[in-house]
């Protein structure tokens, strides 16, 4: 918040990007009335659970993963290596952006929107159910991302794997339904973009299902341990930089 | 307190010719170069002590102290640091060192110092009232209570430098490593800086490794150094033995009666050389197992009006001895 000028321009930036969002899906309803299975009710659920992906992402993980890459080869770790907390956490956590804060407020605020609008009654402890698995989702879009950037250890330069990220993120805004075969496999395994938001509007729109929440879970867990030990024998690799 | 056991690093290093040609070939075959940074390093440092850490750029000076601050791994030898492997990075390890790079900045740019110094705080986990304690001592040992408000970036260097102690040792850490501190700092600045670490080693008796490349830093703060040369120690000891263990002159100067020439003055091959001859005064270089005779020989050949007899400038030799030994 210490540029006055671009923290008000940023917040106009995301408030064009949830119209458009708005506007898109309502778009798509006027030619049709199901997409993935669910209706125009149902999909205004799934979006808001992407859009506050997107914005924890924005606000917390953000400018300190765009940054990370270059740290690493500018040898920009050092102090961060020599400081008695985790080395990941501090370097995923560091900088918060206030000005992305307000997009997270409308992020949710277009979630509360979308339930209360939403026809049928949805239980208290489904809603808070719903909350926490998108947190999830949020963190496991964290750990694909950092995934693709470790690798910059060994690489040093990672902006194809970047691309790839970002290319392979929209799938996080598709209903996982809409894939078959192969594609739906590889999204919800292997690449999980497909899962981050699809799942957690499944157990809340089409009823609670132990082998959905299950699937979630373990590739949560595996995504964690798999971005934990990849850091550090990343750091085994880092020769920092001279000084 | 710190104990380094035949320590090897060993950077892979990719070599590319220059021009578009070699850049696209370089896509294919790759061509590596090995750099020895440190070989099989061994050296003790215990409490309380001032280790100067001395070498020509590449020697392997910052390598070895950022091995020993837990940053790079070694590819053999052992370390132990307090009772730690730096490299397990043990946050009740990390609680106790510190590092100061002169050449980068560890605060955060935006925010005014007394903000990244509350987040110090509360990364470490230091109790309120040491943390009043040595945060007044800090910024009154080195005067920068009146910058305390103002951000990182709008700071002199000077000033920077500052707060980067004082974020250092905010933790009263018990091993610190110095990298560099005083570069690029005016004269008034450094010796404020020479200053504040010999104040801050009385109170709080740190073991202490310093690199530097002002040969000043090393004669005013270190009592011992070590001189790294291509990776490989080749001195360790007291900073005053380094004059016996590599010079083998010392400076006999002379000045004249009656301003005389000197010529025709000849100094035996055996006894030393002439370093300046001129009206009025002389300076030669005389082998020391020879010095009584060389003086003698001076006495007796010259009208001498005055004499004396001096060691070579430790910062000299230490740069030859960098140099090539």
């Amino acid at each position: 918040m210490e540029f006055r000028v671009d923290f008000f321009l940023r917040i106009v930036m995301d408030i064009f990007y949830y119209g458009i969002n708005i506007g898109f899906y309502s778009l798509i309803f006027m030619h049709t009335d199901l997409l993935g299975g669910w209706s125009m009710d149902e999909m205004f659920i799934f979006m808001s659970g992407f859009l506050v992906i997107d914005a924890i992402s924005m606000t917390v993980f953000a400018n300190n993963l765009w940054m990370l890459p270059t740290f690493i080869n500018r040898g920009e770790l050092d102090y961060y290596l020599t400081r008695p907390v985790s080395s990941l956490f501090f370097l995923s956590f560091r900088d918060f952006a206030a000005d992305s804060f307000v997009n997270l407020v409308m992020a949710f605020s277009i979630m509360v929107w979308a339930i209360v609008r939403y026809p049928e009654p949805l239980s208290l402890h489904a809603v808070a159910a719903y909350v926490m698995l998108i947190l999830c989702g949020a963190m496991l879009r964290y750990f694909v991302r950092m995934l693709f950037i470790i690798p910059t250890f060994w690489l040093h330069s990672v902006r194809g794997f970047e691309m790839i990220f970002f290319y392979m993120n929209r799938f996080i805004e598709r209903p996982d339904r809409i894939f078959y075969g192969w594609v739906r496999v590889i999204l919800t395994s292997v690449l999980p973009f497909g899962l981050m938001a699809s799942f957690p509007a499944r157990l809340l729109l089409d009823g609670f299902e132990s082998l959905t929440l299950l699937h979630f879970a373990i590739i949560f867990i595996l995504f964690y341990f798999a971005v934990t030990r990849l850091w550090k024998i990343g750091l085994r690799a880092y020769s920092s930089a001279s000084s | 307190m710190i104990s380094v056991d035949k320590v090897c690093k060993t950077f892979r290093v990719h070599k590319k010719e220059p021009g578009l040609i070699n850049s696209i070939k370089s896509l294919f075959v790759r061509n590596w170069q090995e750099n020895k940074a440190l070989k099989e390093v061994s050296l003790q440092v215990n409490e309380g002590e001032i280790v100067g850490l001395v070498g020509a750029n590449g020697a392997g000076k910052t390598t070895l102290v950022k091995i020993l601050s837990g940053i790079i791994h070694p590819d053999s030898g052992s370390v132990d640091v307090l009772g730690f492997n730096p490299w397990h990075r043990k946050s009740a390890y990390r609680k106790q060192i510190a590092l100061v790079m002169g050449q980068k900045a560890q605060l955060w740019w935006d925010l005014p110092a007394a903000d990244c110094f509350l987040l110090l705080r509360e990364i470490y986990q230091i109790p309120q009232e040491q943390y009043n304690k040595n945060l007044s001592f800090l910024s009154e040992t080195l005067n920068v209570e009146k910058q305390m408000h103002v951000q990182i970036r709008r700071l002199s260097l000077g000033e920077r430098m500052k707060m980067e102690l004082i974020a250092t040792l905010l933790h009263n850490p018990r091993v610190v490593f110095f990298d560099e501190p005083t570069i690029g700092l005016d004269l008034t600045a450094q010796r404020a800086i020479r200053q504040f670490i010999l104040e801050y080693r009385q109170a709080h008796n740190p073991a202490m490794i310093i690199t530097s490349h002002y040969m000043e830093d090393i004669e005013k703060l270190c009592k011992r150094i070590v001189v790294l040369r291509n990776g490989a120690i080749v001195f360790d000891g007291k900073l005053n033995d380094i004059v016996h263990h590599f010079t083998t002159y010392k400076i006999v100067s002379a000045t004249l009666k009656e301003g005389k020439e000197v010529s025709e003055f000849t100094l035996p091959k055996e006894l030393g050389s002439i370093i300046k001859g001129e009206k009025g005064s002389v300076r030669i270089k005389a082998r020391r197992e020879s010095l009584a005779e060389a003086a003698s020989f001076l006495l007796n050949q010259l009208p001498v009006n005055d004499i004396t007899i001096q060691e070579e400038d430790i910062s000299t030799i230490i740069e030859k001895v960098i140099r090539e030994g």
